[in-house]
């Protein structure tokens, strides 16, 4: 109990320390919302006119900064997150992320847990046949894959799939502009044929990540003394491999999992750009394009939050998991 | 129309190449709209309009014209101004919702006759009512008044009798005539005075616009707005078109395939090779982008920055720059040419002045009449000026451009340094002028070379260095300027263009700014189906999709070649 005690104590402290930075790290950015409202326009307005217009959407550069701090905090937890003063002015900020959210854990989320499922069991198999051909080719493909850029690959997907091949996949946007949404076979199949070049652009650059630390794993469970009891007594390889070594085996892995679907909200930024995906990840960019502070704050805060509560489940998992770590607290 | 993602679209584009090369082909382009000389005439109602405009954002679906981050989308297809000017067609003047207009004498009182017989689209009575309604209105909230009419432009009051509307100036007020008159939209005054629109007309949210435009927003969603042809428009049988399709387009190169596979028909884009990726695709493809506004170096004039506050070192650099080869190479011949005179040609060729250009010597690159210039402020290709000019991170073409320039600059004995910033970071040290040398353009555009200058050479527009300069970037101080720029306001047509020919004669004189291409009206049009785009031969408007409301009237002269079988 002191044990999960601490580890709240500790998610409450980073959450605020988090949410402080959140507030302060983009007034430090040069520039200001109405620097980037005046370039928007093409300097054409008035600036007094902008001003007004901004103070009137919430932008209150006047304001005390400790009042505007304390305004912010209570308003990350109420959910009163405003509106855009970036370039969407005037649209409220939940319904902007409502509408990337989605788009950003289908995308993201089903690529992320595609990597690690894909991942495990092929570092599972390379593990088991040490040294077979599988072995052989895979892991130094996958050392160069795991290092190689998010956004080269998916410039190079883009050449190869969409402009090669005459845009035989879409390489930008989450659909074609001109379908409506709704639960018809025409729009979820333009939606997937949209996810696949952006997908697989995470799925290369994440699986060899799995597949290495799976097949190390496995290769040190395989080491155990009660798999070469397993294997003593007879039993049948694939129950050894999968009940025996790929179950122990799998335990750091999980928790790296668990990390890493709390980066899945915080989008592959880079891929967002390059495919144009309207996630979370291209509204930050879009956000920090345009000063837009309270866009940036309530995208911080999620990314933060996102992080924190995994790190924390997976705190809890482990403390499950593993009487050790209960002793040791 | 943004450039600031052109580092994909070039990445892009130059995948693109690499893929298509050996196919391309050279394509004449002569900007002809296809319909047949004069044939403005009424067409068959009938077909679609695609654009394609990044805009780097999905639709908010908020459509409050007074909102400068959405007015693009409101503006034009469903509020209407007053009259239009056509800034690239010689000032020319199409009546809208006002019939006819006349100054007082002293140019300080402006009447407008309000047209009778138009609807807003909900289908009440539009009257003079609504339109001082709408100037009241940004009296009342300052956030409205984006053109600081009650402001700077000295409006002192707005009042309706019968269909006659009155405005009062403190002051000769024509300049203003284009933004009063072109760039406001009239709103209804039954939406405006009622619920969350009058108690928030700043931050009002309008997801169903009433207007009287020829277009009603028809459904929209963050992927795409959809117009359809208002049947109630007060042009009778206008518009042809029936449906527009704006998608939401986050990025050049998205855009740019939809135009050039014909997906999209009017496009506002920077289109990097624009001849093989775009021109050479299909015989019906087309680009017009007429110039508006210079780019070019601002010099730092301010006497703390010892080397650009020389005149004899400015005239260097305007004397060595060979302005073809940086159109050519920075623009790829997309961007014109610009000139020391500061006047764009060929869209204000009346306020051009050759004569004067020649005879200041900037006619053409002049390399050993820059030396000796520089040389007399004590540099030479031996002992080097050391320069640094800003320009903006991912502004591609304006980095192609400056290559150009530093190689133009390095045998006459200038050492240039390009430093690309972020915009925020670039626009903070162009507005305190904490630069020697920056590359920019003014944005604001009008329909004369007077509305440039002034933003470029007015001292009012200026400030110390360390405070923000709203548009005199460079820090020019010239009474006899000021004076020129002030008389404007009241002279007569003739006058104005001996005005500009005399802020021309300063531009070549002070060397304030050295421009070197022009800014152009991104515009590419296709003629497979849908006829009658603007063209140099008629610029009947501001060719961009993203020019409000001049969108509006493209869309009144567009028409569909299948409807009119």
């Amino acid at each position: 109990m002191r044990y999960v005690l601490r580890r709240l104590g500790f998610f409450a402290l980073t959450l605020w320390a988090a949410l402080t930075i959140n507030f302060f790290l983009p007034r430090f950015m040069p520039g200001s919302p109405l620097q980037a409202l005046r370039a928007r326009t093409y300097n054409k307005l008035s600036p007094a006119a902008l001003e007004e217009m901004l103070t009137s959407f919430g932008y209150k550069p006047h304001e005390n900064v400790g009042v505007q701090y304390l305004d912010y905090l209570g308003h990350m937890f109420t959910g009163n997150w405003g509106v855009s003063i970036g370039s969407a002015l005037g649209q409220p900020i939940t319904q902007i992320v409502g509408q990337a959210l989605p788009w950003t854990l289908g995308l993201v989320g089903v690529a992320t847990v595609l990597a690690f499922v894909a991942g495990t069991v092929i570092g599972v198999v390379a593990g088991w046949r040490r040294g077979g051909t599988l072995d052989a080719i895979l892991p130094s493909v996958f050392v160069v894959t795991s290092a190689l850029p998010y956004f080269w690959v998916g410039l190079l997907l883009i050449l190869v799939f969409s402009v090669w091949t005459g845009g035989w996949l879409p390489s930008d946007f989450n659909y074609d502009s001109n379908l409506q949404p709704g639960f018809n076979p025409e729009f979820i199949g333009n939606v997937l044929r949209h996810a696949v070049l952006p997908g697989l652009t995470i799925f290369i650059t994440a699986v060899g990540g799995w597949v290495l630390t799976m097949r190390n794993n496995m290769i040190t469970t395989l080491a155990e003394d009660y798999i070469r009891m397993g294997r003593a007594k007879g039993l049948a390889n694939r129950k050894i491999m999968y009940q025996y070594a790929a179950r122990n085996a799998f335990l750091p892995n999980l928790s790296g999992f668990a990390m890493s679907l709390g980066f899945v909200i915080s989008g592959a930024i880079l891929v967002e750009y390059v495919f144009n995906y309207p996630g979370l990840g291209y509204l930050l960019y879009n956000a920090v394009q345009n000063t837009d502070y309270p866009m940036m704050q309530v995208l911080f805060m999620l990314f933060t939050v996102a992080v924190l509560v995994s790190v924390l489940l997976c705190d809890f998992a482990t403390a499950w998991l593993d009487p050790r770590s209960r002793a040791k607290g | 129309m943004r450039l600031r993602k052109s580092l994909i679209a070039v990445l892009a584009a130059g995948l693109v190449l690499s893929a298509c090369s050996g196919k391309s082909t050279s394509s004449t382009t002569t900007a002809t709209g296809g319909n047949a000389t004069g044939t403005d005439g009424p067409h068959k109602p009938g077909g679609t309009v695609t654009i394609a405009n990044t805009t780097g954002q999905t639709w908010p679906c908020q459509f409050n014209p007074f909102n400068p981050a959405q007015n693009q989308e409101a503006l034009g297809f469903v509020y209407e101004p007053l009259v239009h000017v056509s800034v690239v067609g010689d000032s020319k003047e199409t009546p809208m919702l006002a019939t006819a207009y006349k100054w007082s004498a002293d140019l300080k009182s402006l009447v407008f006759t309000i047209r009778d017989g138009v609807k807003w689209s909900d289908g009440q009575a539009f009257s003079a009512d609504d339109v001082a309604y709408t100037f009241n209105l940004m009296k009342e909230h300052p956030a409205l008044d984006l053109f600081a009419l009650w402001t700077g432009a000295g409006l002192t009051g707005v009042t309706a009798a019968g269909n006659q509307v009155t405005m009062t100036f403190s002051k000769p007020a024509k300049p203003y005539f284009y933004n009063v008159a072109d760039q406001v939209g009239i709103v209804p005054k039954h939406i405006f005075s009622t619920g969350a629109a009058a108690a928030k007309p700043d931050t009002f949210t309008n997801p169903k616009p009433i207007g009287t435009g020829p277009f009603l927003m028809g459904t929209c969603g963050p992927n795409n707005i959809e117009y359809t042809a208002n049947p109630t428009y007060w042009q009778a049988g206008k518009p042809y078109i029936q449906k527009i399709e704006y998608p939401a387009y986050l990025d050049n190169a998205p855009a740019n395939n939809d135009l050039a596979s014909g997906k999209a028909q009017w496009g506002g884009q920077f289109i990097p090779n624009i001849k093989s990726f775009y021109l050479a695709k299909s015989q019906d493809n087309h680009t017009w982008s007429p110039p508006l506004l210079n780019v070019g170096l601002f010099p730092n004039l301010d006497p703390s920055h010892a080397a650009t506050s020389k005149l004899a070192v400015r005239q260097a650099i305007a004397a060595a720059l060979d302005r073809n080869q940086i159109a050519l190479i920075g623009e790829g011949g997309q961007q014109p040419a610009a000139n020391q005179t500061g006047v764009v040609i060929p869209t204000f060729q009346k306020y051009f002045d050759q004569a004067a250009l020649t005879s200041a010597g900037y006619d053409k690159p002049n390399a050993d009449k820059a030396k000796q210039l520089l040389a007399s402020a004590g540099y030479s290709p031996s002992n080097p000026l050391k320069l640094t000019v800003i320009s903006i991170t991912g502004y591609t073409d304006w980095d192609a451009s400056l290559a150009v320039v530093k190689q133009q600059l390095q045998p006459i004995g200038i050492d240039l340094t390009v430093d690309d910033l972020a915009q925020q970071t670039f626009l903070n040290k162009l507005y305190t002028g904490d630069f020697d040398l920056a590359y920019y353009s003014e944005q604001n555009s009008g329909p004369s070379p007077y509305y440039e200058l002034r933003q470029l050479l007015y001292s009012k527009n200026s400030a110390p260095i360390g405070k923000n300069a709203s548009s005199n970037f460079e820090r020019y101080h010239n009474d006899q300027a000021d004076q020129l720029l002030d008389q404007y306001a009241t002279a007569d047509d003739a006058t104005q263009v001996s005005i500009v020919k005399q802020l021309s004669a300063l531009m070549l004189q002070d060397v304030p700014m050295i421009p070197t291409t022009g800014s152009v009206d991104w515009f590419q049009y296709n003629t497979s189906d849908i006829l009658g785009w603007p063209t140099p031969d008629n610029p009947y408007a501001e060719p961009s999709p993203y020019k409000i409301p001049d969108n509006e009237q493209v869309m009144l002269h567009l028409y569909s070649k299948a409807a009119q079988k």
